[in-house]
């Protein structure tokens, strides 16, 4: 049950996109001043609200190897945003908004830890009969 | 997919940001020279970033595992340094050791206001950088704590 539990599966995606997205701002803000570059960012959460909210009619699947297109968009996938900024050197890193993503970023991983070490810590209690 | 590849993109940053800044203290240090080893007065001298991204993977060596994605992203690097080729500056100076014949001499085409917001914009998104290696510096701590 430890191994398969799918909540702990859900919240290493959710740490692995956080730490992605991590990566990708530290990547925007490196190249802050890189004549013609374009940011790129993470999209994940809306992904996964479009699966939440999939139709009723999704393809059967029976066999891991159907496509599965609810399971494909949970992935977090790295896009470029090419729309053109308020800039002359052909870069379109707005330092704000890579700051406020970053933060934001920063608290839900940290929530997601918290949701991880508390889901551990129940197994922990299970493991030791009730006894912390 | 490296753990501290976060480090390394903020770290690419600091490099080629602290390079910007020694080139821009280089042509305030020679506003004034009207000697080097080339010939003629100093260029200016600007950095040009490019975009680092990683070069093609072997892929049946290092296919990323199931539902990583494969982001390219290393940071950012120097590319070349470039000297200003603008004309210099003509001062009337028949005094000066190296006033052409005609009396002027030939100074460095380096404009004060230019350079010090140049400056400013390096140290800023230097320390933007800073900022962004202490935030995955703090994530990466606080996923220590998961077992605890």
């Amino acid at each position: 049950m430890l191994i398969g539990d799918r909540v702990l599966q859900q919240l290493t995606i959710g740490l692995d996109a956080a730490a992605l997205r991590q990566r990708v701002i530290a990547h925007n803000l490196a190249n802050l001043n890189t004549p013609g570059f374009k940011r790129s960012y993470v999209s994940f959460e809306d992904n996964l609200k479009s699966a939440a909210g999939a139709p009723a009619l999704a393809p059967a699947h029976t066999h891991q190897k159907h496509i599965n297109p609810a399971a494909e968009k949970e992935l977090p996938a790295v896009r470029r945003d090419s729309r053109p900024i308020q800039r002359t050197d052909g870069n379109n890193v707005d330092i704000e908004r890579e700051m406020l993503e970053m933060v934001t970023n920063q608290l839900r991983y940290n929530a997601l830890i918290q949701q991880a070490a508390s889901r551990l810590g129940n197994w922990r209690m299970v493991i030791n009969e009730g006894r912390r | 997919m490296s753990l501290f590849s976060a480090f390394q993109i903020s770290g690419s940053a600091l490099t080629a940001e602290k390079l910007r800044l020694d080139l821009i203290a280089g042509n305030l240090a020679n506003m004034n020279s009207t000697r080097t080893a080339a010939g003629g007065p100093y260029r200016r001298r600007t950095a040009v970033f490019a975009e680092e991204l990683a070069g093609l993977r072997m892929p049946a060596l290092f296919s990323p595992r199931q539902g990583e994605v494969n982001f390219a992203g290393k940071g950012v690097r120097v590319e070349t340094v470039l000297a200003d080729h603008r004309p210099p500056q003509r001062v009337y100076d028949p005094e000066h050791p190296d006033a052409g014949p005609d009396g002027y001499v030939l100074y460095p085409n380096i404009e004060l206001v230019k350079e010090i917001t140049d400056m400013l914009t390096a140290l800023r998104s230097y320390e933007a950088n800073t900022t962004v290696l202490n935030a995955a510096k703090s994530m990466y701590l606080k996923a220590m704590e998961i077992g605890r």
